[in-house]
Protein backbone atom coordinates (compact mmCIF):
# COMPACT_ATOMS: atom_id res chain seq x y z
CA UNK A 1 0.00 0.00 0.00
CA UNK A 2 1.06 3.75 -1.08
CA UNK A 3 2.06 6.39 1.38
CA UNK A 4 -0.92 7.70 2.73
CA UNK A 5 -1.99 11.55 1.37
CA UNK A 6 -3.69 14.31 2.60
CA UNK A 7 -6.39 16.33 0.51
CA UNK A 8 -3.36 19.75 0.14
CA UNK A 9 -1.34 17.14 -1.06
CA UNK A 10 -4.23 15.09 -3.61
CA UNK A 11 -4.92 18.50 -4.46
CA UNK A 12 -1.93 19.38 -5.99
CA UNK A 13 -1.56 16.35 -7.95
CA UNK A 14 -4.12 16.89 -9.98
CA UNK A 15 -2.40 18.40 -12.78
CA UNK A 16 0.17 15.45 -12.27
CA UNK A 17 -2.15 12.66 -12.34
CA UNK A 18 -3.71 14.53 -15.59
CA UNK A 19 -0.68 14.09 -17.22
CA UNK A 20 0.05 10.61 -16.09
CA UNK A 21 3.14 12.26 -14.24
CA UNK A 22 3.02 10.44 -10.83
CA UNK A 23 4.96 7.12 -9.82
CA UNK A 24 3.09 4.28 -9.56
CA UNK A 25 3.05 4.55 -6.12
CA UNK A 26 2.45 8.41 -5.79
CA UNK A 27 -0.86 7.26 -8.12
CA UNK A 28 -2.14 4.73 -5.54
CA UNK A 29 -1.93 6.85 -3.07
CA UNK A 30 -3.74 9.33 -4.83
CA UNK A 31 -6.57 7.03 -5.93
CA UNK A 32 -6.99 5.90 -2.30
CA UNK A 33 -7.23 9.20 -1.21
CA UNK A 34 -10.04 10.17 -3.76
CA UNK A 35 -11.98 7.28 -3.10
CA UNK A 36 -12.24 7.63 0.66
CA UNK A 37 -12.66 11.66 0.45
CA UNK A 38 -16.08 12.87 -1.15
CA UNK A 39 -14.86 16.77 -1.30
CA UNK A 40 -11.54 15.83 -3.36
CA UNK A 41 -13.08 13.31 -5.76
CA UNK A 42 -15.94 16.13 -6.33
CA UNK A 43 -13.00 18.51 -7.15
CA UNK A 44 -11.34 16.32 -9.00
CA UNK A 45 -14.69 15.88 -11.11
CA UNK A 46 -14.91 19.70 -11.47
CA UNK A 47 -11.02 19.61 -12.71
CA UNK A 48 -11.84 17.10 -15.20
CA UNK A 49 -14.05 19.84 -17.07
CA UNK A 50 -11.60 22.07 -17.86
CA UNK A 51 -8.44 20.23 -17.75
CA UNK A 52 -8.98 18.67 -21.33
CA UNK A 53 -8.10 22.28 -22.63
CA UNK A 54 -5.90 23.79 -20.00
CA UNK A 55 -3.56 20.34 -18.93
CA UNK A 56 -4.00 18.34 -21.78
CA UNK A 57 -0.90 19.12 -24.73
CA UNK A 58 -2.98 17.23 -27.08
CA UNK A 59 -6.67 18.14 -29.01
CA UNK A 60 -8.19 15.45 -30.32
CA UNK A 61 -9.26 15.60 -34.16
CA UNK A 62 -12.98 16.70 -34.24
CA UNK A 63 -14.95 13.29 -35.46
CA UNK A 64 -17.76 13.76 -37.46
CA UNK A 65 -20.29 13.56 -34.80
CA UNK A 66 -18.56 16.30 -33.64
CA UNK A 67 -18.58 18.18 -36.24
CA UNK A 68 -20.87 21.91 -35.78
CA UNK A 69 -23.36 20.79 -38.54
CA UNK A 70 -23.97 17.66 -36.52
CA UNK A 71 -23.59 19.33 -33.27
CA UNK A 72 -26.37 21.28 -34.76
CA UNK A 73 -28.55 18.96 -35.56
CA UNK A 74 -28.34 17.24 -32.02
CA UNK A 75 -30.94 17.99 -29.96
CA UNK A 76 -30.28 19.46 -26.44
CA UNK A 77 -31.39 17.43 -23.31
CA UNK A 78 -32.84 19.05 -20.35
CA UNK A 79 -30.05 19.53 -17.79
CA UNK A 80 -28.99 22.19 -20.36
CA UNK A 81 -31.90 24.11 -19.88
CA UNK A 82 -32.07 23.70 -16.31
CA UNK A 83 -29.05 25.15 -16.19
CA UNK A 84 -30.26 28.00 -18.60
CA UNK A 85 -33.03 28.44 -16.35
CA UNK A 86 -30.85 29.44 -13.56
CA UNK A 87 -29.29 32.04 -16.06
CA UNK A 88 -33.21 33.35 -17.52
CA UNK A 89 -33.79 33.56 -13.49
CA UNK A 90 -31.08 35.82 -12.65
CA UNK A 91 -31.51 37.77 -15.41
CA UNK A 92 -35.73 38.42 -14.70
CA UNK A 93 -34.55 39.24 -10.84
CA UNK A 94 -31.94 41.75 -12.03
CA UNK A 95 -34.51 43.53 -14.63
CA UNK A 96 -36.94 43.21 -11.83
CA UNK A 97 -34.35 44.70 -9.62
CA UNK A 98 -33.36 47.46 -11.47
CA UNK A 99 -37.04 48.59 -12.87
CA UNK A 100 -38.03 48.73 -8.81
CA UNK A 101 -34.74 50.67 -8.29
CA UNK A 102 -36.12 53.17 -10.96
CA UNK A 103 -39.83 53.38 -9.76
CA UNK A 104 -38.10 54.32 -6.28
CA UNK A 105 -36.02 56.54 -7.36
CA UNK A 106 -39.25 58.14 -9.53
CA UNK A 107 -41.40 58.50 -6.51
CA UNK A 108 -38.31 59.95 -4.69
CA UNK A 109 -37.64 62.65 -7.11
CA UNK A 110 -41.78 63.17 -7.24
CA UNK A 111 -41.84 63.74 -3.84
CA UNK A 112 -38.49 66.18 -3.47
CA UNK A 113 -40.09 68.48 -6.09
CA UNK A 114 -44.11 68.18 -5.41
CA UNK A 115 -43.32 68.92 -1.14
CA UNK A 116 -41.41 72.04 -1.10
CA UNK A 117 -43.40 74.13 -3.84
CA UNK A 118 -46.07 73.67 -1.70
CA UNK A 119 -45.00 74.62 1.42
CA UNK A 120 -43.45 77.65 -0.66
CA UNK A 121 -46.97 78.42 -2.00
CA UNK A 122 -48.22 78.30 1.54
CA UNK A 123 -45.30 80.52 2.30
CA UNK A 124 -46.11 83.11 -0.33
CA UNK A 125 -49.43 83.48 0.16
CA UNK A 126 -49.04 84.44 3.62
CA UNK A 127 -46.63 87.10 3.51
CA UNK A 128 -46.53 89.47 0.76
CA UNK A 129 -42.28 89.90 -1.02
CA UNK A 130 -41.10 93.39 0.38
CA UNK A 131 -38.55 94.17 -2.90
CA UNK A 132 -36.53 97.47 -3.03
CA UNK A 133 -36.74 98.83 -6.51
CA UNK A 134 -33.88 100.40 -6.67
CA UNK A 135 -31.52 99.08 -9.47
CA UNK A 136 -28.43 100.96 -10.81
CA UNK A 137 -28.15 99.82 -14.69
CA UNK A 138 -25.94 102.89 -16.02
CA UNK A 139 -23.58 103.85 -12.97
CA UNK A 140 -23.55 107.13 -10.97
CA UNK A 141 -25.28 110.34 -12.73
CA UNK A 142 -27.71 108.14 -15.26
CA UNK A 143 -29.52 106.10 -12.17
CA UNK A 144 -32.34 104.68 -13.54
CA UNK A 145 -34.62 102.75 -11.15
CA UNK A 146 -37.10 100.34 -11.34
CA UNK A 147 -40.45 99.88 -9.83
CA UNK A 148 -42.25 97.14 -8.03
CA UNK A 149 -44.31 96.11 -11.05
CA UNK A 150 -40.98 96.40 -13.36
CA UNK A 151 -41.31 99.44 -14.73
CA UNK A 152 -39.08 102.35 -15.06
CA UNK A 153 -39.47 105.13 -11.86
CA UNK A 154 -38.65 108.07 -12.68
CA UNK B 1 23.20 1.71 -27.59
CA UNK B 2 24.11 4.84 -25.30
CA UNK B 3 27.17 5.76 -27.44
CA UNK B 4 25.05 5.81 -30.46
CA UNK B 5 22.33 7.74 -28.81
CA UNK B 6 24.88 10.08 -28.03
CA UNK B 7 26.78 10.37 -31.67
CA UNK B 8 23.18 11.10 -33.20
CA UNK B 9 23.00 13.76 -30.69
CA UNK B 10 26.37 15.57 -31.57
CA UNK B 11 25.66 14.85 -35.22
CA UNK B 12 22.37 16.54 -34.56
CA UNK B 13 23.62 19.76 -32.46
CA UNK B 14 25.91 19.58 -35.49
CA UNK B 15 23.35 20.35 -37.83
CA UNK B 16 21.25 21.83 -36.08
CA UNK B 17 21.85 25.87 -35.37
CA UNK B 18 21.16 27.58 -32.15
CA UNK B 19 18.49 30.21 -32.10
CA UNK B 20 20.31 32.81 -31.91
CA UNK B 21 22.29 32.69 -34.78
CA UNK B 22 19.06 32.08 -37.23
CA UNK B 23 17.89 35.41 -36.05
CA UNK B 24 20.97 36.93 -37.13
CA UNK B 25 20.80 35.12 -40.61
CA UNK B 26 16.67 36.32 -40.73
CA UNK B 27 18.04 39.57 -40.19
CA UNK B 28 20.62 39.74 -42.82
CA UNK B 29 17.57 38.94 -44.99
CA UNK B 30 18.21 35.15 -45.17
CA UNK B 31 14.42 34.40 -45.65
CA UNK B 32 14.73 30.94 -44.84
CA UNK B 33 16.31 31.66 -41.29
CA UNK B 34 12.98 32.60 -40.13
CA UNK B 35 10.77 29.96 -41.79
CA UNK B 36 12.90 27.48 -40.06
CA UNK B 37 12.67 29.61 -36.49
CA UNK B 38 8.96 29.59 -37.03
CA UNK B 39 9.06 25.61 -37.50
CA UNK B 40 11.14 24.92 -35.11
CA UNK B 41 8.65 27.17 -32.58
CA UNK B 42 5.35 26.49 -33.96
CA UNK B 43 4.16 23.82 -31.52
CA UNK B 44 3.95 25.69 -29.00
CA UNK B 45 2.74 28.70 -30.12
CA UNK B 46 0.40 26.25 -31.69
CA UNK B 47 -0.89 24.79 -28.67
CA UNK B 48 -0.92 28.09 -26.23
CA UNK B 49 -3.63 29.79 -29.26
CA UNK B 50 -5.38 26.47 -29.30
CA UNK B 51 -5.98 26.84 -25.43
CA UNK B 52 -7.64 30.30 -25.70
CA UNK B 53 -9.81 29.38 -28.77
CA UNK B 54 -11.71 26.45 -29.59
CA UNK B 55 -12.14 27.34 -32.76
CA UNK B 56 -9.40 25.88 -34.79
CA UNK B 57 -9.13 28.36 -38.01
CA UNK B 58 -9.01 31.22 -35.70
CA UNK B 59 -6.44 29.66 -33.62
CA UNK B 60 -4.33 29.09 -36.63
CA UNK B 61 -4.69 32.54 -37.78
CA UNK B 62 -3.67 34.01 -34.51
CA UNK B 63 -0.35 31.69 -35.00
CA UNK B 64 0.16 32.99 -38.11
CA UNK B 65 -0.42 36.89 -37.18
CA UNK B 66 2.29 35.91 -34.30
CA UNK B 67 5.11 35.04 -36.40
CA UNK B 68 4.40 37.76 -38.69
CA UNK B 69 4.64 40.23 -35.69
CA UNK B 70 7.67 38.59 -34.41
CA UNK B 71 9.27 38.77 -38.06
CA UNK B 72 8.44 42.75 -38.25
CA UNK B 73 9.70 43.00 -34.50
CA UNK B 74 12.83 40.76 -35.06
CA UNK B 75 15.17 44.15 -34.94
CA UNK B 76 14.06 44.84 -31.62
CA UNK B 77 15.07 41.32 -29.99
CA UNK B 78 17.65 41.11 -27.52
CA UNK B 79 19.71 37.78 -26.99
CA UNK B 80 18.89 38.31 -23.36
CA UNK B 81 15.83 36.66 -23.68
CA UNK B 82 15.35 32.78 -25.49
CA UNK B 83 13.59 33.60 -27.97
CA UNK B 84 10.89 30.99 -27.33
CA UNK B 85 9.85 33.31 -23.78
CA UNK B 86 10.05 36.46 -26.36
CA UNK B 87 8.06 35.03 -29.16
CA UNK B 88 5.25 33.54 -26.31
CA UNK B 89 5.05 37.36 -24.93
CA UNK B 90 3.86 38.22 -28.44
CA UNK B 91 1.46 35.15 -28.83
CA UNK B 92 0.26 36.16 -25.46
CA UNK B 93 -0.84 39.40 -26.48
CA UNK B 94 -2.49 38.67 -29.54
CA UNK B 95 -4.48 35.86 -27.90
CA UNK B 96 -5.22 38.41 -24.97
CA UNK B 97 -6.30 41.70 -27.59
CA UNK B 98 -8.83 38.75 -29.21
CA UNK B 99 -10.23 37.35 -26.04
CA UNK B 100 -11.15 41.14 -25.37
CA UNK B 101 -12.26 41.84 -28.89
CA UNK B 102 -14.90 38.92 -28.96
CA UNK B 103 -15.66 39.11 -25.22
CA UNK B 104 -19.51 37.90 -25.18
CA UNK B 105 -22.27 38.16 -22.43
CA UNK B 106 -22.04 34.70 -20.17
CA UNK B 107 -25.34 34.49 -21.09
CA UNK B 108 -25.04 34.07 -24.52
CA UNK B 109 -22.60 31.38 -23.88
CA UNK B 110 -25.06 29.29 -21.42
CA UNK B 111 -26.90 27.36 -24.11
CA UNK B 112 -28.08 23.80 -24.72
CA UNK B 113 -25.55 20.95 -24.13
CA UNK B 114 -25.63 18.48 -27.03
CA UNK B 115 -26.15 14.51 -26.81
CA UNK B 116 -22.32 13.99 -26.55
CA UNK B 117 -21.48 16.70 -24.23
CA UNK B 118 -23.83 15.65 -21.57
CA UNK B 119 -22.12 11.72 -22.07
CA UNK B 120 -18.98 13.67 -21.31
CA UNK B 121 -20.58 14.76 -18.32
CA UNK B 122 -22.45 12.12 -17.14
CA UNK B 123 -18.83 10.17 -17.50
CA UNK B 124 -17.29 12.78 -15.22
CA UNK B 125 -20.20 12.16 -12.76
CA UNK B 126 -20.09 8.67 -12.64
CA UNK B 127 -16.54 6.61 -14.06
CA UNK B 128 -13.31 6.40 -12.27
CA UNK B 129 -10.55 8.79 -12.27
CA UNK B 130 -8.11 7.01 -14.36
CA UNK B 131 -11.48 6.30 -16.87
CA UNK B 132 -12.02 10.31 -17.16
CA UNK B 133 -8.46 10.61 -17.77
CA UNK B 134 -8.42 8.02 -20.70
CA UNK B 135 -11.72 8.98 -22.40
CA UNK B 136 -10.60 12.70 -22.08
CA UNK B 137 -7.28 12.47 -24.31
CA UNK B 138 -10.52 11.02 -27.54
CA UNK B 139 -13.02 13.16 -27.19
CA UNK B 140 -13.44 16.21 -29.05
CA UNK B 141 -16.67 17.08 -26.93
CA UNK B 142 -14.41 17.32 -23.78
CA UNK B 143 -12.21 19.89 -25.11
CA UNK B 144 -15.56 21.40 -26.72
CA UNK B 145 -17.08 21.57 -23.42
CA UNK B 146 -14.01 22.61 -21.46
CA UNK B 147 -13.53 25.56 -23.74
CA UNK B 148 -17.49 26.61 -23.28
CA UNK B 149 -16.34 26.57 -19.26
CA UNK B 150 -13.86 29.08 -19.90
CA UNK B 151 -15.32 30.91 -22.15
CA UNK B 152 -17.48 32.30 -18.89
CA UNK B 153 -14.67 33.55 -17.53
CA UNK B 154 -13.43 37.35 -18.25
CA UNK B 155 -10.48 37.83 -20.37
CA UNK B 156 -8.23 38.83 -17.85
CA UNK B 157 -9.38 35.87 -15.74
CA UNK B 158 -8.26 33.55 -18.10
CA UNK B 159 -5.49 34.68 -19.59
CA UNK B 160 -4.13 34.55 -16.30
CA UNK B 161 -5.04 30.81 -15.56
CA UNK B 162 -4.21 29.59 -18.93
CA UNK B 163 -0.54 31.18 -18.57
CA UNK B 164 -0.51 30.12 -14.71
CA UNK B 165 -1.57 26.67 -14.77
CA UNK B 166 -1.25 25.58 -17.94
CA UNK B 167 1.74 27.86 -18.92
CA UNK B 168 3.58 27.39 -15.64
CA UNK B 169 4.21 30.62 -15.77
CA UNK B 170 5.45 32.46 -12.43
CA UNK B 171 3.16 35.28 -11.11
CA UNK B 172 6.46 37.86 -12.12
CA UNK B 173 6.79 36.64 -15.77
CA UNK B 174 2.65 37.43 -16.07
CA UNK B 175 2.82 40.11 -14.61
CA UNK B 176 6.02 41.50 -17.20
CA UNK B 177 4.27 40.13 -19.94
CA UNK B 178 0.96 41.46 -19.57
CA UNK B 179 2.11 44.76 -17.93
CA UNK B 180 0.28 44.28 -14.78
CA UNK B 181 1.09 44.32 -11.08
CA UNK B 182 1.82 41.14 -8.98
CA UNK B 183 -1.24 41.84 -6.60
CA UNK B 184 -3.70 41.92 -9.95
CA UNK B 185 -2.16 38.94 -11.10
CA UNK B 186 -2.97 36.52 -7.59
CA UNK B 187 -6.12 38.48 -7.68
CA UNK B 188 -7.37 37.84 -10.88
CA UNK B 189 -6.24 33.60 -10.66
CA UNK B 190 -7.54 33.67 -7.65
CA UNK B 191 -11.08 34.86 -8.90
CA UNK B 192 -10.93 32.80 -12.07
CA UNK B 193 -10.47 29.55 -10.02
CA UNK B 194 -13.40 30.97 -7.69
CA UNK B 195 -15.62 31.54 -11.04
CA UNK B 196 -14.81 28.03 -12.66
CA UNK B 197 -15.12 25.81 -9.74
CA UNK B 198 -18.59 27.33 -9.50
CA UNK B 199 -19.61 26.89 -13.20
CA UNK B 200 -18.65 23.49 -13.16
CA UNK B 201 -20.38 22.50 -10.14
CA UNK B 202 -23.61 23.65 -11.91
CA UNK B 203 -22.78 22.05 -14.60
CA UNK B 204 -22.18 19.06 -13.64
CA UNK B 205 -25.14 19.05 -10.64
CA UNK B 206 -27.56 19.42 -13.63
CA UNK B 207 -26.19 16.74 -15.30
CA UNK B 208 -27.03 14.90 -12.06
CA UNK B 209 -30.33 16.20 -11.54
CA UNK B 210 -30.93 14.97 -14.94
CA UNK B 211 -29.29 11.59 -14.42
CA UNK B 212 -31.89 11.36 -11.47
CA UNK B 213 -35.21 11.70 -12.94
Amino acid sequence: MGCAMNCFEARRDFRAFWRRELSSERREAFLAHLRGCPGCDGAFRNFALSAPVMHSDVTPERRREDSPRVREAVPARRPAMAYRATARRREWFSISAAAMALAAGVVAAYLSVSAPVGNLNDVLSQQEPQVEPVVDLFGPGTAQTFNQDGGFAG
Amino acid sequence: MLAIARSVERRWSATVKPDQELIAEALNGQAGAFAELASRHRAPVERLCQRFFSDHELARDLVQESFLKAFAALKTYRAEMPFAAWLRAIVINLCYDELRRRRRKPEELVGDFTEPELDWMQLVNTASPEDIVAAAEERRNAHDLAHRLLDMLKPDDRTVLVLKDSEDMSVSEIAATLGWSEAKVKIRAFRARQVLRKHAERMLSAERRWAAR
